[in-house]
């Protein structure tokens, strides 16, 4: 029996990196889809045969593997729900082109979560930024490469962000390693740059819009990602972070946290669009993972209390069931939107008898996400909140309670008027098996943690707090069910948020306002300089072909002014070798 | 019995209970029965949020 302690660790991103270099190698027929599940199922088991903590692969000043319980968490789930995406995919996509860029993507992910400084996590940051570029472009219509424009602009922004971040925290503290970052301008330029990948609210508008836009399965890839790395990034610099508001300290990332859960789950239940809706509700969920990395207490040298660690037990365990249940969700509306054509809501309806196990999958997801007791939503979100009552933060309580009536209004709007609703029209018919693998795998999943918590307890970062925590606790419980029983009634009984065909506008209108105002601004002087330069290279060009057909009908110079352009150079040349010190002995 | 008549039997209900729960809380000071008020005040809430929000929707087709 081979001891797998003694096997060096592998860094899992190395792994599917070099998956997507050999993938050409295999064609594009059923090898190709042998070697894309061996990949996935090798990515696993790199995770799960990983020790921790270790840091290792260290190269000059760059870690390219530093574990512990946070990362090894987020490698699992990555591993995961990254392996469900490639099988996934395997019915949809047909280009090589489309599986590199998703390999690649997991790997830089998983090289982000896995790095030990700032450098190498900035180098993967960039990575994950253009090969997820890959999986909107590769949809091919122009709405997405209009949208891939805006999502590239948008993650280079941040990307410059964080390096102007991690740069001044390393004049000021001479480290490159990750941990919390010292107030100044590095400070706010690192919450930036990870508040564009965690889509903080204003900072938000390229996920609802390119998301959407991107190839079926690319949206999933696009799911998981590239907003968990960023909440990951976030607990490890600016977990606790306070401002001094009122003669208080102020914990405003889990305020921001508060703002994203509303605000996301009212654009939400105002979508039409099932890839839209479920985009915002990426949002909104994050809202409850920035809230509880808000609240925690990581690397700040103190000893954190038990509300801290819950916070962040929490946001991690809401993490890792979020990426269940909602890539369950975009598989399944991937799905119907590949059997029917369709992605608006308006257009579907009368989909669950057509779709029976797609139907049951998305109902056992919405109602995680909505955290019905039985589901792993349920565990995840009360330990969030139940952390904000600790910390006495009732405003806090409150919104993120508001927050998940507002999920279970617009999930009942999802999958009432996708599959249970009326349409005698519609034509579909169930999803192809590689579709329907792992959207049963993951909705088998959200079950299991649902009924049985210590699943997931076993390996989040406190375990010994949250083992204490009782999800399932009469009051809380009954509260829940009355939260349910209301907002369901009212839902059928009022019939206010059907879906309709208009428009909301987001922030995003007033970017590309600005932007074309700045574009156009600077159109007139731009062209008025391109022209000029135009004109003024013709004229080089014009005469250099003059000059070398006949030189001495070209030449107007007279021999005297040559002789003092040559001097000119002559004297300029000797001032540069004075300067660089070419001169001396 | 007609349709709407079953609907405003239930929303009279609806209504009961959330006056008993909003009494139970204020008077008696339990918060046994919130959840109710939290599922009433959390729907209330969006429907008037997505009231406000009609101010900057415009008519089309959901796209850019």
């Amino acid at each position: 029996m081979i001891d797998l302690s003694s096997v060096p660790n592998i860094p899992p991103g190395f792994i599917y990196i070099l998956g997507a270099v050999l993938l050409p190698l295999f064609g594009k027929g059923k090898v190709r889809q042998a070697y894309l599940i061996i990949i996935a199922v090798l990515g696993l088991i790199s995770v799960a045969v990983m020790r921790a903590p270790q840091t290792s692969w260290v190269f000059s000043n760059l870690i390219f593997l530093e574990v512990d319980r946070l990362s090894l968490l987020m490698g699992y789930i990555f591993a995961i729900a990254g392996g469900c995406a490639i099988i996934y995919s395997l019915a949809t996509v047909k280009d090589n082109g489309h599986h590199i860029c998703a390999l690649l993507y997991l790997g830089s992910a998983m090289g982000a979560v896995f790095a030990g400084d700032f450098f190498t996590l900035y180098i993967f940051w960039e990575i994950m930024a253009f090969t997820s570029l890959g999986l909107i472009w590769y949809e091919g219509s122009r709405r997405a490469r209009d949208a891939g424009m805006r999502y590239i602009l948008f993650h280079l922004f941040g990307g410059c962000a964080l390096l102007g971040g991690i740069i001044f925290h390393y004049m000021s503290t001479g480290s490159t390693l990750i941990g919390p970052v010292e107030y100044g301008i590095g400070y706010w330029l690192l919450l930036l740059g990870v508040g564009v990948n965690t889509a903080f609210i204003l900072l938000h508008t390229w996920l609802p819009d390119s998301y959407p836009k991107a190839t079926i399965a690319g949206t999933i890839f696009l799911s998981i990602f590239t907003t968990k790395t960023g909440v990951y990034v976030l607990a490890r610099t600016f977990s606790g972070a306070e401002l001094p508001f009122h003669g208080q300290e102020f914990l405003f990332v889990a305020y921001i946290g508060g703002a994203m859960c509303i605000y996301g789950v009212i654009f939400a239940i105002l979508q039409n669009d099932v890839r839209k809706l479920l985009s915002y509700h990426i949002v909104s969920q994050l809202g409850y993972m920035v809230a509880g990395v808000g609240m925690g207490a990581i690397g700040l040298g103190i000893m954190a209390t038990e509300a801290q660690e819950l916070a962040i037990d929490g946001a991690f365990a809401h993490l890792f069931n979020n990426l269940l249940f909602k890539s369950t969700l975009f598989m399944c509306m991937g799905a119907v939107i590949y059997r029917t054509g369709y992605n608006n809501l308006t257009d579907m309806g009368g989909l669950a008898k057509k779709m029976p196990i797609t139907m049951i999958t998305c109902v056992i997801a919405a109602l995680s996400i909505s955290g019905i007791i039985g589901f792993n939503g349920y565990i995840s979100k009360g330990m969030v909140i139940h952390a904000a009552e600790m910390e006495e933060l009732h405003l806090l309580v409150l919104i993120l309670t508001l927050g998940s009536v507002g999920t279970l209004i617009s999930f009942i709007k999802l999958t009432y008027f996708a599959f249970f609703s009326k349409n005698d029209e519609i034509k579909a018919k169930e999803a192809p098996v590689f579709m329907l693998i792992p959207m049963c795998a993951t909705a088998l999943m959200c079950i299991a943690i649902g009924v049985y918590p210590q699943l997931l307890y076993n390996i989040l970062p406190y375990v010994e707090v949250t083992s204490h925590y009782h999800a399932f606790e009469t009051g809380h419980t009954f509260s829940v069910l009355q939260i349910v029983l209301m907002t369901v009634f009212l839902f059928f009984m009022i019939g206010f948020f059907a879906p309709h065909e208009k428009i909301t506008y987001d922030v995003d209108t007033l970017y590309r306002k600005v932007g074309r105002g700045f574009i156009s601004a600077c159109e007139g002087p731009l062209v008025h300089f391109a022209v000029a330069m135009e004109k003024q290279v013709l004229r080089l060009a014009d005469y250099l072909v003059k000059f070398s057909q006949n030189p001495r009908r070209e030449t107007r110079l007279g021999i005297g002014a040559g002789v003092l352009f040559v001097l000119l150079f002559f004297a300029l040349y000797l001032i540069i070798m004075l300067y660089a010190g070419w001169l001396s002995p | 019995m007609e349709k709407k008549t079953w609907k405003g039997l239930l929303l009279l209900v609806a209504f009961i209970v959330i006056v008993l729960s909003a009494g139970s809380l204020l008077v008696g000071h339990s918060e046994t029965f919130a959840g109710f008020l939290y599922g009433a005040g959390g729907v209330a809430l969006f429907m008037l949020l997505a009231k406000m929000m009609t101010l900057i929707q415009r008519e089309g087709k959901q796209d850019d």
